[in-house]
């Protein structure tokens, strides 16, 4: 037991909102287009106003795409907790499921369609995305039983095949090939408040699992233990993966795809809390909107007016960062 | 035993040595020879024709004779050797080629991203019309399967009409060639005259929307932006055809947003995007797509794309065809 489990768990959330704040005034108040704290003062307290330059930056480009960071970043570290716990594999993220293949498929039949209206491309996006995790599901349903390794591999597999055919694609209409290639890099440049209200539906689905953290942390013991503890092992199951799978597919739909942070997030967040997930999913949740908010910030800033696609920023920010409190971890 | 290896060692390579030796000594002597014919060879094949142009990569092209069967690599280049009246020496081209109407019917050795070497090497073609960028590492691989490669790259407008009348040369078709340059700098006078005197607006060119890509400096598109009366807004973020931060570009406030149709852009999506309300371009409705085939193609039909280049760009002014 870590020293913040005892001491109960709300200091380490408290102290994650902290930091997740911090970052959100940085990215709110740095950007690319300078724009002096004073502005910024103003422009916050004027709202949205038609017309005015700067506002229109604030509120109309670096806003909805704080936003979007925060929001995507968060969605894609809880759920790697949940699946990470699911499969009991360290090395799983929330792209194993085959979700985000599938979204990506969505995204670039979208693209290749010449859908003017960009929304289009992210609800084919969401569509691709839920299609496979039924997919997914109807092949690791035995008897009314989940088995998580059929579909860790049936994930695997259909992420593949999603692979091949948007690769077919992209050769086949290769006008559109470079649309794809920036698609499935991930980024949020761009992104608007229509983006922000459709990473909003992730809310609710963040915020479901932190009511069976119970469960959680016994089914961590594996599946017959927690079933002799009394655990309806099945019906939590069901409701994890489709948590995560939703998330997923809503993350990637307006942002691409954008690896590290729901992969490395929650293990840093293990190595500072614990595995007890009445820490590790609020924590993870927080700390994974932190890095994306970074990530982003960096990507706009560093190269202005370029941009560094921001899956890039995220692991060059995160692999130190993790290989650090890996070894510190040990040494404790 | 390593005694004898030694010697053995010793007496291959002494064996090496002589035999080099001799090679080079009778090579020499043959050198005394041949050297007379080598130096005078390119005199002679000069008048016999030879034609030796440099490329858009700085590399000389050398033909004995002008080439009889040529391949194109990207559409720009089918619509050069088209335009400058040796289109019945093309023997295949690329998927997209599809201007003039024939080229569509030309056997395709693959698409522009991704030409097959073999089927370019089984068209046997004394000349091959490829382009920058993408292809950059096919070059070597034609050259090495003995097929003469001409890049076409031009980093500006009048670059392309020198690269034109380059082609033209190589394909023995130099006064077609000449033809189509005159009829470029004839639209560039045209624009000049009409645009020349007026200040310089503004002018983002969006090359993709999602992320937001441009044209930087050093391209031929950034060149016709400025030709044509614009100031690029895209030069400021380096070389090719980089991406572009939307904050940025509120802040710049082009006074004209072209989109390139390859984009895939509408004018009306552009206005709607987040922040665009409030740019000088979408106010005062000087948001335009732009046909891609005229501008995105470095070859005879720039002429039509700076013509609608100064036409978006200073609509005040009366360009006339």
């Amino acid at each position: 037991m870590s020293k913040l489990a005892r001491t109960g768990v709300w200091p380490g959330i408290l102290l994650a909102a902290g930091i997740l704040a911090v970052c959100l005034v940085l990215a709110l108040a740095l950007g690319p287009a300078p724009l002096s704290v004073g502005r910024i003062w103003s422009l916050l307290f004027a709202g949205p106003v038609k017309g005015d330059l700067d506002n229109a930056i604030f509120w109309q480009i670096r806003m909805p795409r704080v936003l979007t960071a925060a929001l995507v970043g968060a969605a894609l570290a809880v759920a790697g907790v949940i699946l990470q716990d699911l499969f009991l594999n360290p090395l799983t993220d929330p792209y194993v499921t085959g979700v985000s293949s599938g979204a990506a498929l969505g995204a670039t039949i979208g693209i290749v369609l010449h859908f003017s209206n960009l929304s289009a491309t992210t609800v084919l996006a969401i569509i691709g995305g839920l299609g496979t995790l039924v997919l997914v599901w109807m092949a690791a349903r035995r008897r009314g039983r989940i088995d998580v390794f059929v579909l860790l591999l049936a994930g695997v597999t259909i992420s593949y095949l999603a692979s091949a055919v948007v690769t077919v694609l992209m050769i086949k209409a290769n006008q559109d090939m470079t649309q794809i290639i920036y698609w499935l890099m991930g980024s949020f440049s761009g992104r608007g408040w229509p983006d922000v209200t459709i990473a909003l539906i992730t809310i609710p689905f963040m915020a479901l699992p932190l009511f069976f953290t119970r469960e959680m942390d016994i089914m961590l013991q594996g599946e017959k233990r927690a079933m002799e503890l009394g655990v309806e092992v099945e019906r939590n199951k069901r409701m994890l993966l489709v948590t995560a799978g939703v998330l997923t597919a809503l993350a990637v739909s307006v942002s691409g795809i954008i690896g590290f942070v729901g992969l490395v997030v929650p293990h840093i967040v293990r190595l500072l809390v614990g595995p007890g997930h009445r820490g590790l999913l609020p924590v993870s949740l927080l700390a994974g909107a932190s890095m994306m908010v970074v990530a982003d910030l960096l990507s706009r800033t560093v190269i202005a007016p370029n941009e560094i696609p921001v899956g890039v920023v995220t692991t060059f920010v995160g692999a130190p960062l993790f290989v650090y409190l890996l070894r510190r971890g040990r040494r404790a | 035993m390593p005694t004898t290896r030694f010697g053995r060692l010793t007496a291959a390579l002494l064996l090496v040595a002589v035999l080099a030796l001799g090679v080079t000594a009778l090579a020499a002597c043959g050198s005394d020879s041949s050297g007379a014919t080598a130096s005078s060879s390119p005199a002679a094949s000069a008048a016999s024709g030879a034609i030796t142009v440099t490329d858009d990569e700085g590399n000389q092209v050398t033909l004995d004779k002008p080439a009889a069967r040529i391949v194109s690599l990207a559409p720009a280049n089918t619509e050069i050797v088209y335009a400058i009246g040796a289109g019945d020496k093309l023997v295949a081209g690329t998927t997209y080629d599809d201007y003039p109407a024939q080229a569509k019917s030309l056997p395709k050795v693959g698409d522009f991203n991704n030409p097959n070497i073999e089927k370019t090497a089984s068209y046997s073609p004394d000349l091959v019309l490829a382009a920058g960028g993408i292809q950059d590492k096919l070059r070597t691989k034609l050259e090495s399967l003995g097929m003469k490669v001409y890049v076409v790259d031009p980093k500006t407008y009048d670059g392309t009409i020198a690269s034109i009348e380059n082609v033209g040369k190589l394909a023995g078709a130099e006064d077609g060639a000449i033809q189509v340059g005159d009829k470029m700098t004839a639209a560039q006078q045209t624009v000049q005259a009409a645009v020349g005197d007026l200040p310089k607006a503004t002018t983002f060119l969006e090359i993709y929307s999602k992320p937001l890509m441009t044209a930087g400096k050093g391209t031929y598109i950034s060149d016709m932006i400025g030709i044509a009366g614009g100031e690029n807004i895209g030069d400021q973020a380096g070389t090719g055809f980089p991406n572009f931060s939307t904050e940025v570009l509120v802040k710049d406030d082009p006074q004209v947003y072209i989109a390139d149709s390859g984009s895939m852009s509408k004018p009306g999506d552009i206005k709607q995007r987040a922040g665009f309300a409030a740019l000088t371009a979408v106010k005062d409705g000087h948001v335009y797509v732009i046909d891609d085939s005229t501008i995105a193609r470095p070859g005879p039909r720039l002429a039509d794309g700076l013509l609608s280049l100064a036409r978006y760009i200073h609509p005040e002014a009366s360009v006339s065809q």
